[in-house]
């Protein structure tokens, strides 16, 4: 991995300037062009941030589930699927020829051999140190970069951070009891999301408050049973999709129907948003949240 | 069946014994709480709004009663299984009862989710049901010998294991609340569960009562019992639907909870309890205490841990070591020289012709393999300069036969070693203990590279050689008890497996990805290597075919020809840990070659020791080549790991044989 470095400052530096002659020429704009560096990576949180940067990567790991449990932004119709995010398909990707591989430290152990293919960049973005959302923006710098598009990280970056503070506007904090944010595995066990991850930095940068103190894993959440959630008093979060049978199954669980946000019907239901995301994630985690808390405001 | 018991040690005692730390954890829990009267009162009144009050009656409370039902009704099933069948070692993981249900709700979540929502225990219940009547087919001919049925109950462990590795590689998003419930998790939030299990579980106490006097017949022997006018059969299916259909319901509520089932109906046997009444009563009130308790110290212990500590994973793991104390203190029928009968398939009259025919089969099959596949724009043919797809190919198809070699010679001496045509390495536990150091690296070190998880994957398959060695040289390497101790093993890796898998952590799929044993991880200098390491290998166990050719014939017949029975078993044992950590490494444990290639080779005729290691071999390097290359091109891009797909391939073709054979 360290014998790529060179290389890359070399690569980096010259789609630097490439990216920068492009962005005089052209107007800012969204739309994905195809005109940087053939890019391939494993990492759905790093194909999100790629094409919310607007460069449409040129393969990606499992495209299919993505589609699934990503979802936004989409990628487009020219990305080739690699096969499994852990056993990408190496023909397949040597003959793609990329110009560089993106990984997470997930992945770390192919990159001896995803190196013979092109020069391998391991960026990271769930540690255990250091804020999740300052985490998120140095990754999206790290992935502009890489791609020669520093400006449209930067904008990104700003952008986010923007959105957010308009939203926190809309929201009289204040008026907010704590949230708690889950998603089920089964009637009897959820996530729980707390520090270190993505939810969690949102909440952050709309002034809402965690309910959820405990500990947490590197990714941010813990699994626990619905028993854990009892004693806490917040407003309940459930962050899409339920598994099969589960709603039917809650309704017979005491435990559950005498929860207050329940009991209350002030229970917040959100669609499916990749948990273990970058900004693009963020932004619409933040999105649905206000709008669920606006929504129920207004009542 | 039982051997001495202390007589200190009666079960009521044990029982007594094991209800004091029950009581103590339950009272210190409610006193933490709002003390022993609010504690009690909370488990009959639906509490308002106390959230403590809460918890008590909904969830602490069943939590206790669920743990108590289902330790109960797991004991008196494995009760049931062990009288039925008179095998001590029979239980509800053993038997593929509880990998059959979970395999069967992961395909059904998958394919046809409607199908849970009239209930998941018809689901689960069918899929234990077919899992047991599998292990059965397998161990009919030999009369369900015990040691027979149980290694037939861990050959259809391991194939249904691997077909849920397969869901679970590419579906793991969807799988991962299924993954807790294979985990045995008995966590409550209402009274649903126990209100659902406590009548099921009363019918079948009452009726294991009404079968009491006719299953205590089957203690006689087949031929007693059916002269008393008992038809055998249908006892013995009642007996075992019960217990199936209490496995079913158990583990539909609370998920896998592991050797319950074989544990308290032992521990009550070598407490003196003998006749069959004794046994279910006590078995069943020290299987409810074991569980309640194990699951009263996990919540004291693992309460401040970001992650679930699965109850059911966690006994199984705490029996692995029971089950490995128990062996050597139980007397199996097993241990009896193998009859001659099972010597199957007839002699090639000239197998050399077979061995040509097979290396030209093995030369198409290489090349094809090595020309042919799909790329970005469809299935093309490679002409000999493409290096740069070779280079990807040509290491995997050399680690492949490679791999294929050395287990089929593992697979050909164990099988020969033990006589028993359902032996194999990976029922030895070597590669088991291999998978269990692979997952400590993944999750213990930072960012482990290939070096580092090669060394802990060949210092777990040391460290289980060591615990075969050391748990059976006091028996000679008594071939049976060698199985019995790879179960043990194998049992803990599974347990190991699930609860890392039940925490969600993203690093599950790398898990996932390295057990389910794929050539992916093989670049040209580790392929050349590995082919060496086969080939040398391999003439060195050329040498051992005489013993080969006696030890079947039993100990006496070999300490009769002149051979140290005993020093030639412990070379050959290592010989086989040797091939066996080599080959896991690279194809990972679930592989079925090992299993395979010897019993396809004997099938084909050859029967000398000396063809047979050639035959296995030739066959070994064949399906592997094979699956692998079947796996790279069946769900392009997406390769399925060639262990995988010959487990598949191989497994099916392997019970279709035996059913025939």
């Amino acid at each position: 991995m360290t014998d790529a470095y060179p290389m890359f400052r070399h690569i980096a530096s010259t789609h630097f300037l490439a990216g920068l002659a492009l962005l005089l020429l052209l107007a800012p704009t969204h739309a994905l062009r195809a005109d940087t560096p053939a890019i391939a990576t494993l990492d759905w949180t790093i194909a999100e941030t790629l094409v919310a940067l607007g460069v449409a990567p040129q393969a990606v790991a499992q495209t299919d589930a993505y589609r699934d449990w990503v979802g936004e932004p989409p990628l487009p119709a020219s990305v080739t699927d690699l096969g499994l995010r852990t056993q990408p398909n190496l023909e397949l990707l040597a003959s793609l020829e990329p110009e560089r591989i993106l990984i997470s430290p997930m992945f770390a152990n192919l990159t001896p051999r995803l190196s013979r293919i092109a020069p391998v960049e391991n960026l990271s973005l769930y540690t255990p140190e250091g804020d999740t959302w300052e985490q998120m923006g140095k990754l999206t710098r790290q992935v502009a970069q890489l791609v020669g598009r520093p400006h449209a990280g930067e904008r990104l970056i700003a952008d986010a951070e923007a959105y957010l503070a308009s939203l926190r506007t809309t929201l009289d904090s204040s008026n907010h009891s704590p949230l708690l944010i889950v998603q089920f595995m089964d009637e009897r066990h959820v996530r729980v999301f707390g520090n270190n991850g993505l939810y969690q930095a949102v909440l952050d940068r709309l002034g809402l408050v965690n309910a959820w103190q405990g500990q947490t894993n590197d990714w941010g959440f813990s699994l626990v049973g619905i028993e854990a959630l009892v004693d806490i008093e917040a407003r309940l979060v459930v962050v899409e999709p339920y598994p099969v049978g589960v709603k039917a199954q809650l309704a017979n669980s005491g435990l559950w129907q005498h929860l207050p946000s329940v009991r209350d019907d002030t229970l917040i239901t959100l669609p499916p948003v990749w948990s273990f995301g970058a900004l693009p994630s963020a932004k619409r985690f933040a999105t649905e949240l206000v709008a669920a808390l606006g929504g129920s405001n207004g009542n | 069946m039982a051997t001495r018991s202390a007589p200190f040690l009666t079960p009521g005692r044990v029982c007594l014994l094991l209800s004091l730390p029950l009581l103590g954890l339950a009272l210190t829990t409610l006193q933490t709480h709002d003390g022993l009267v609010v504690g009690l009162q909370a488990l009959f009144e639906t509490p308002a709004q106390n959230s403590e009050r809460l918890l008590l009656h909904y969830s602490w409370w069943p939590r206790l009663s669920m743990a108590l039902l289902a330790g109960g009704g797991l004991a008196l099933a494995g009760v049931l299984m062990q009288q039925v069948l008179r095998n001590p070692l029979a239980a509800p993981t053993t038997l593929g009862v509880a990998n059959g249900a979970n395999l069967a709700l992961m395909a059904t979540t998958l394919m046809a989710p409607w199908l849970l929502i009239p209930g998941r225990e018809w689901v689960a219940l069918a899929g234990g049901g077919l899992a047991m009547g599998l292990v059965f087919l397998l161990a009919w001919r030999r009369g369900l010998a015990p040691v027979v049925v149980v290694l037939a109950g861990l050959v259809v462990n391991l194939y249904l294991g691997a077909l849920s590795m397969v869901l679970l590689l590419f579906h793991q998003e969807e799988l991962k609340g299924l993954l807790i419930w294979g985990a045995g998790s008995l966590s409550q939030n209402g009274w649903g569960g126990v209100v659902y299990l406590w009548p099921r579980l009363t019918i079948s106490v009452l009726l294991a009562w009404l079968l009491l006097k006719p299953l205590a017949i089957l203690e006689l022997n087949d031929a007693s019992a059916r002269s008393l006018g008992v038809s055998l059969k249908h006892l013995r299916l009642a007996g075992l639907g019960l217990a199936v259909f209490i496995t079913g319901c158990v583990v539909s509520v609370v998920g896998v909870i592991g050797f319950i089932g074989l544990a308290a109906p032992n521990i009550v046997r070598l407490a003196g309890a003998r006749r069959l009444g004794q046994r279910l009563l006590w078995a069943t009130l020290l299987g409810a205490l074991l569980l309640a308790t194990t699951d009263l110290l996990l919540q004291h212990f693992t309460s401040t841990l970001p992650t679930l500590i699965p109850t059911g994973a966690t006994t199984a793991a705490l029996g692995a070591p029971l089950l490995l104390w128990l062996i050597p203190r139980l007397r199996l029928q097993g241990d009896q020289p193998p009859s001659a009968a099972h010597a199957i398939g007839h002699r090639h009259p000239s197998p050399n012709h077979l061995a040509v025919r097979l290396v030209l089969a093995l030369t198409v099959l290489a090349t094809v393999a090595l020309f042919i596949g799909q790329g970005g724009a469809g299935w093309s043919w490679l002409s000999l300069d493409q290096w740069s797809v070779m280079e990807w190919r040509l290491p995997r198809i050399l680690a492949a036969a490679g791999s294929g070699v050395m287990l089929a010679i593992a697979g050909t001496v164990v099988q020969r070693l033990t006589a028993n045509p359902m032996a194999s390495p990976e029922v030895l536990g070597i590669s088991g203990g291999s998978a269990i150091a692979l997952i400590a690296a993944i999750f213990l070190l930072p960012a482990p590279g290939n070096l580092t998880l090669v060394a802990a994957g060949t210092l777990g398959a040391l460290a289980s050689l060591a615990v075969l060695i050391a748990l059976n040289r006091r028996s000679g390497y008594l071939p049976e008890r060698l199985l019995l101790t790879g179960v043990a093993i194998t049992a803990l890796f599974d347990a190991v497996r699930s609860i890392v898998l039940a925490g969600g952590d993203p690093r599950g799929q790398q898990v996932i990805a390295w057990l389910s044993g794929s050539t992916y991880y093989v670049d040209l200098h580790s392929a050349v290597i590995v082919i060496g390491a086969a080939i040398v290998l391999a003439l060195a166990t050329r040498p051992f075919a005489r013993w080969l050719d006696i030890l079947p014939l039993g100990a006496a017949t070999a300490s009769a020809l002149g051979i140290g029975v005993e020093r030639s078993r412990l070379a050959l044992l290592a010989l086989v840990a040797l091939l066996t950590a080599c080959a896991t490494l690279v194809v990972g444990p679930l592989s079925f070659v090992g299993l395979l290639a010897p019993h396809m080779a004997r099938l084909l005729g050859f029967s000398r020791a000396h063809t047979h290691l050639l035959g296995a071999t030739l066959i070994g390097a064949l399906l592997m080549v094979l699956a692998d290359w079947v796996g790279r091109q069946l769900l392009f891009p997406q390769e399925i790991p060639a262990g995988l797909v010959a487990s598949l391939l191989g497994g099916a073709y392997f019970m279709w044989g035996l059913r025939r054979a």
